[in-house]
């Protein structure tokens, strides 16, 4: 049985009647078109699907929407603003980190996570900050360019 | 890949919890982190008519130390234990298994109560419950019983916890001055991946002569269950504590205790190998810890 639930996405609040069986990932893609978030393996594996929930990095793909009820989440449609891109994103373009582009949403949401909570990371903290974040095109170098640049 | 349909339940209190497992019984599942439920739902290898939530009951996201023990509640998740100074400083070997499991978006949301129901021969925290001599505190409508956590573990994927009761968290009697424990586990990267072989140790020594007064060694991914390597400890059981007798009991691990399979993560003959090598290493590392080094 559907049950509507109040949840925060990017700083908008949305009154939405979800499935019990129903993933955060596929309400973010599906009812509410926010398909930046991506899907890879969907059991996990990947962290195509990555968002920032209530603070903490997790795979959207093994969060049931029904259990956001009351919680906060940011996705990648939420960094860019009117002015232009997000820093992060900027360093990923002029680095660039980006090949294929699949895991960039993920990958970018782990790094906001991460230089959000440690402004100052070594190399080995940022590999450990990617490390739920598959690139196929093994882009892996430029990615943590990128983010190095970033640290204040 | 679609979630089958099922019934969600959040309840608020354990006793609210206890009241649903009563009423659904094999029809119901626990969801705590999801991590390993979410994706076997997925892939239809279990089947279930009523999930019920736990992550939002606040006593089962505790870490207490009261009266010499530390209790940690079921929700507790694999991020929080590893920053937990409390655990840091009188668990270290179950901050390294909290810190190894997964990536940090698993660890995020797989929970400890979660890693031991799930009962992988492989759970990274479950060798460290093992040398910390954990009890399992399993509660039904009717009351709570606690289960040393060597008797927890059947087989793989199986407990000992019945229809009708909620692991609600485990109780650790501090480890006293004077000990040490560590965990190593090998994989095939360095993240994301499941152990092909993982062991912890934990030592107590006398420090005016440096004799064992305690010690347990638990093995991961080479039986049924996580076990605890009995003729090892039974070869330190006494002794003076050195690299001759900690080579020894790695030989007792590696020949007696162990019992590894093929599989496609490794073969047995590498696990075998690699339980005496590990036992030898972190026993050395608990000793340096309980010596103060």
């Amino acid at each position: 049985m559907k049950k509507i639930i109040s949840v925060t996405i990017n700083n908008e609040i949305y009154e939405i009647a979800v499935e019990p069986n129903q993933t955060l990932a596929d309400l973010l893609r599906y009812d509410l078109g926010l398909t930046g978030t991506k899907k890879g393996c969907d059991t996990g594996d990947c962290g195509a699907c990555t968002v920032i929930l209530d603070g903490d990095v997790v795979n959207s793909c093994l969060v049931l929407a029904i259990q956001t009820d009351g919680s906060v989440v940011d996705t990648i449609e939420g960094l860019a603003t009117e002015e232009g891109l997000h820093p992060i994103q900027e360093a990923f373009v002029e680095k660039g980190a980006i090949q294929c582009g699949y895991c960039s949403p993920g990958m970018i949401m782990s790094a906001k996570n991460l230089l959000d909570k440690n402004t100052n990371p070594t190399e080995q903290e940022i590999r450990e900050g990617i490390s739920g974040n598959l690139c196929r095109c093994t882009g892996y170098q430029k990615i943590i360019e990128a983010i190095d640049s970033q640290k204040s | 890949m679609l979630l089958p349909r099922f019934d969600f339940h959040d309840p608020a209190s354990v006793q609210e919890a206890l009241d649903l497992k009563k009423t659904y019984r094999e029809n119901a599942r626990i969801l705590a982190g999801g991590t390993d439920l979410l994706v076997h739902l997925k892939k239809d290898l279990v089947s279930v008519e009523h999930l019920i939530s736990v992550t939002k009951i606040d006593e089962l996201l505790k870490i207490e130390e009261k009266g010499g023990d530390i209790t940690i509640g079921a929700c507790v998740t694999m991020a929080s234990l590893a920053a937990s100074g409390l655990i840091g400083e009188k668990l270290p070997a179950l901050k390294q298994g909290a810190q190894s499991l997964g990536n940090h978006l698993i660890r995020n949301k797989a929970t400890i109560g979660g890693n031991a129901c799930n009962a992988s021969p492989a759970g990274d925290t479950l060798c460290a419950l093992l040398i910390y001599d954990a009890a399992v505190i399993l509660q039904n409508s009717e009351g709570a019983r606690e289960v040393p956590v060597s008797d927890f573990f059947v087989g793989p994927g199986k407990s000992c916890i019945n229809d009708d009761e909620l692991l609600t968290g485990f109780r650790i009697a501090v480890p006293p001055a004077g000990s040490g424990a560590d965990y190593i586990q090998l994989g095939k990267r360095k993240s994301s991946e499941i152990n092909v072989v993982n062991v912890a140790s934990y030592i107590e020594i006398d420090p005016a002569n440096q004799n064992i007064l305690n010690a347990r060694i638990a093995l991961g991914s080479v039986a049924p269950t996580p076990i605890r390597g009995a003729k090892a400890e039974q070869v330190l059981a006494g002794k003076t504590a050195d690299d001759t007798v900690f080579f020894e009991a790695a030989e007792a691990a590696r020949r007696d205790d162990c019992k590894p399979i093929d599989d496609f993560r490794g073969t047995a003959g590498y696990r075998q190998a690699m339980i005496g090598v590990l036992t030898r290493r972190t026993l050395a590392a608990a000793l340096a810890q309980a010596q103060g080094k």
